[in-house]
């Protein structure tokens, strides 16, 4: 009933989790998937649920089995000192270029959509700066922020989904299976990108009262935001059809087409604040992970003083690419693939190394007694 | 080490000014002491201390206790005693009396406080209002309660208002204030204590609390927290509060300020700790949430659904009076696209002859705006009501008719203005109101983008204040049991759980059997 001071509710981290990942339903994830496989796009975020299932459950299976230890910890432990010290560094380096390529993109969009004349660099820095004040803040209140906005976030996009119904067009889902079953298979198999966060996410099971209370925010969340992301992608195909294939960035553009009656036709403002508001917040969560990943491999024990400094790398990094093409077709995905399969597979090897070495063995054991 | 380096930069260029000052041991050394069994010595002490005959409301009367035969002075201070009283019921007793008594407190027929023998205790008891009486021979002192301080009546709530519900407010009497409280928690759990905090003026603050409720660590921190306040002399509780604030140099505040008896009452009721001090004619709850600022008395006065509507209105003035202004500029200057085409049309051609950017329209019309509500509650009270038309007609009509300001920013100021006047709380009212022009700033510079960013590098800000260890959002995020009293409210039977933040002895209000 009580809540101890500094520690994460399960609310809170929820919210948190929504905004990270339901927020890729609003960049080009929905295009990028209706490219693999065509009107079948919809599909691929809950197959890739299923798939990335397996990986997820057993790696907060091994978890489990280190009450209040974070995932660096653990797979320190597993694989030892040296072995995880590189493992470590290389998930580190992974998701640093994810976020940097990410905020990259996010910048992108802002410019293109809504400020054509504003530097990118300003547009990118003041990003920046708000996500590093936010995330030295600590992992309690970016929750809470999170929590204190996520109603009207849902409730924006459901509005924005509600509102693009008017001129969708609902046979655009056929032919039901796209480019075909196999291929939508394989295609959500290269996905499992999509859910990589909660793989960094384990990062933050220190931060709660009761790893029970991770778990189960873990599997609510993971179970919506399959959902949304698939339904967001359905909207869009309803809506756009094949257009939707050579778009950057459906959400945007979608929000720009749906108006409020003949009086008051543009209305993407309103939708822009939220989702602005909501991709701080993603990359907030996205910058104070890989502070305490960096932290975590390197035992500096204030990793929260680093925030500032790793912003200001990450912002260099993502000013590299010089076009948002380039971020969008080149970089990003090949991250996002390496990503989704290092990621997975780390999953898969920290569980079988628990296994072999016996710790579930231990575990049962030590509840015996 | 940065840190060391400015510290120790900072002690050598603001180092403090060495002053030629007075020794005061020697009036120290003497109020440590206690008072002599003679007569003689006792009057020449106290009339030193209170330099009588310099100090003309300073009375010492000298006598003759007749059934005891022997010398005896009665000091106190004319103008915060009973003047009738002293005489009454202690003096003409003493003269009068022939019966043989051996006891003072057999003589006189008004209550003997106590008995007292340190000078420096007497002191300051006689400051307070206390007659005292010394008589020849006696080791002891004897005090009575006599204080008598002219105030102002209990009067209705000026800056608080309310339709429906008790209409007065504490004042500036510190018993008036309290029987205020008890008249309403007829309880004996209700404690009323009292802290001496400064050093000088000797302010004494009443700590009022229920005891069968309040969290004793929390209580336990609040009195150390008035314990470590070193200083001379707090003469009011809103300059005590910014002693207590953790951040005072926030935007926003943590602890709530009120003058309404009810509503301090109430929240003693959900385990609130409430501050009292003489001279102030209100009170301070601790700990405050952002909630407890945001709401007003009346929202459960009303019926639940009115309540609810008047809440509700709040919350949309909030959020006009912060955003209106900001709003407008960046629809103007950068999402135009957004404005239906008619409506663009006509803004552009009011804007036609206007010569400056619209932020310096807004900024303009915003400065005017704060100048006419702080002049109106500055004028003397007669003339205040032509300022409002004064203010008004110049600044609205004539502006416009001068191609000074485009109507559309009159609609939009005095919207704005209107609004903010709906957050009653006046500290939070103020938060609003800085923290507009910042997002007027904001907008300006990166419309829309720039009023995002600076939101929610707000309310980071805003979910890391705490008040008392209390966060400012709770018990909605982080979340604690409540009485789900936040945006809006249920039906009184429903609400029966205390804040949870409190961690009061009692959670539940009326337990079901």
């Amino acid at each position: 009933m009580n809540q101890q001071p500094g520690k994460l509710g399960i609310r809170e981290y929820v919210s948190m989790v929504i905004l990270m990942v339901g927020l890729k339903a609003t960049e080009d994830t929905p295009a990028a998937l209706y490219n693999m496989v065509q009107n079948a796009a919809w599909m691929i975020p809950i197959l890739s649920a299923g798939i990335f299932f397996i990986p997820l459950f057993l790696l907060i299976k091994t978890m489990s089995l280190y009450q209040e230890k974070n995932l660096f910890f653990v797979i320190q432990k597993l694989f030892g000192k040296y072995i995880g010290f590189f493992v470590c560094l290389l998930i580190f380096i992974i998701s640093s270029f994810g976020l940097s390529f990410d905020s990259r993109t996010y910048t992108n969009i802002i410019r293109v959509y809504y400020f054509k004349t504003t530097p990118v660099l300003l547009l990118y820095a003041l990003l920046m700066t708000v996500c590093a004040y936010g995330a030295k803040k600590g992992i309690k209140h970016i929750g809470s922020v999170a929590y204190l906005l996520i109603f009207s976030i849902i409730l924006s996009l459901f509005v924005v989904f509600g509102l693009s119904t008017q001129d969708s067009n609902i046979q655009a889902v056929f032919p039901f299976w796209g480019t075909g079953r196999l291929e939508i298979l394989k295609s959500s198999a290269q996905r499992l990108s999509l859910f990589v966060e909660f793989f960094m996410l384990t990062m933050l099971v220190p931060f709660f009262t009761s790893s029970k209370d991770f778990r189960k925010g873990t599997w609510i969340a993971y179970i919506y935001v399959s959902i949304q992301i698939s339904a967001a992608t359905l909207f869009f195909i309803c809506l756009l059809d094949h257009s939707l294939g050579e778009m950057g960035y459906p959400f945007h553009t979608a929000i720009r087409y749906i108006s409020l009656g003949s009086y008051i036709p543009n209305i993407e403002i309103v939708f822009f604040i939220l989702w602005v508001m909501a991709s701080f917040i993603r990359f907030t969560v996205f910058l104070y992970i890989n502070a305490l990943m960096f932290g975590e491999t390197f035992h500096i024990k204030d990793f929260e003083f680093l925030i500032p400094s790793l912003a200001t790398i990450y912002l260099l990094i993502g000013s590299i690419p010089e076009t948002p093409l380039q971020v969008g077709i080149e970089l990003k995905p090949f991250i996002a693939t390496t990503a989704g399969l290092l990621f997975t597979a780390v999953s898969i090897i920290v569980w079988l190394t628990a296994l072999l070495k016996g710790e579930f063995k231990h575990a049962k054991n030590k509840n015996n007694i | 080490m940065r840190r060391k380096i400015l510290k120790s930069l900072n002690k050598t260029f603001n180092s403090e000014p060495q002053f030629s000052e007075q020794s005061n041991a020697n009036d120290i050394e003497l109020k440590k002491q206690d008072i002599s069994r003679h007569y003689a010595q006792n009057i020449e002490t106290f009339k030193s201390i209170f330099s009588i005959p310099k100090n003309i409301d300073v009375k010492v009367r000298e006598f003759t206790i007749r059934s005891l035969n022997l010398r005896a002075f009665i000091i106190y201070i004319g103008t915060m005693v009973d003047t009738d009283q002293v005489q009454r019921s202690i003096v003409k007793p003493l003269i009068e009396n022939e019966q043989p008594s051996r006891k003072i407190q057999d003589i006189v027929s008004f209550p003997v406080g106590k008995t007292i023998i340190n000078i420096g205790e007497i002191t300051e008891n006689i400051t307070r209002g206390i007659t005292a009486l010394f008589v020849d021979g006696d080791h002891q002192c004897y005090v009575f309660e006599t204080t008598k301080i002219e105030g102002r009546g209990i009067e209705k709530s000026d800056n608080e208002v309310i339709v429906k519900g008790a209409k007065e407010a504490f004042n500036e009497k510190l018993a008036d204030n309290i029987a205020l409280i008890r008249k309403k928690i007829k309880n004996e759990n209700l404690i009323v204590e009292a802290h001496v905090i400064t050093k000088r003026s000797r302010n004494d603050v009443l700590i009022v609390y229920e005891k069968d409720l309040v969290n004793d660590e929390l209580l336990q921190k609040i009195k150390n927290r008035l314990a470590s306040i070193d200083t001379d002399s707090i003469l009011d509780l809103s300059i005590l509060e910014q002693y207590l604030e953790e951040r005072p140099r926030s935007l926003f505040p943590t602890l709530l300020n009120t003058e309404r008896p009810d509503r301090a009452a109430s929240f003693l009721e959900e385990g609130h700790i409430v501050l009292l001090m003489s001279n102030s004619p209100n009170c301070i709850v601790l700990p405050a949430t952002f909630w407890a600022l945001f709401h007003s008395p009346e929202d459960h006065y009303l019926r639940t659904p009115y309540g609810n509507f008047i809440r509700f209105l709040r919350f949309l003035a909030l959020f006009i009076s912060l955003f209106a202004s900001s709003f407008y500029i960046a629809i103007t200057n950068y999402h135009v696209g957004m404005i239906p085409p008619d409506l663009l049309m006509a803004m552009a051609g009011t804007r036609e002859r206007v010569p400056f950017p619209s932020i310096i329209e807004i900024l303009m019309m915003e400065i005017a705006f704060e100048l006419i509500r702080e002049a109106g509650l500055r004028v003397p009270s007669p003339i205040g009501p032509t300022i409002g038309i004064v203010g008004a007609l110049i600044l609205g009509q004539a502006a416009v008719q001068a191609n000074i300001i485009s109507p559309i920013v009159i609609i939009v100021i005095a919207l704005s203005g209107l609004s903010s006047f709906i957050i009653s709380d006046t500290s939070m009212n103020f938060a609003i109101r800085i923290s507009r022009f910042l997002i007027i700033f904001a907008a300006g510079f990166l419309g829309i983008y720039g009023v995002a960013a600076l939101s929610i590098v707000g309310l980071f800000y805003l979910v890391s204040l705490k008040s008392f260890g209390t966060p400012y959002f709770a018990p909605m995020t982080p979340h604690f049991f409540s009485g789900k009293d936040l945006l809006i409210r249920h039906v009184p039977m429903k609400a029966s759980f205390r804040p949870g933040y409190l961690k009061t002895k009692d959670m539940v209000k009326q337990r079901k059997d």
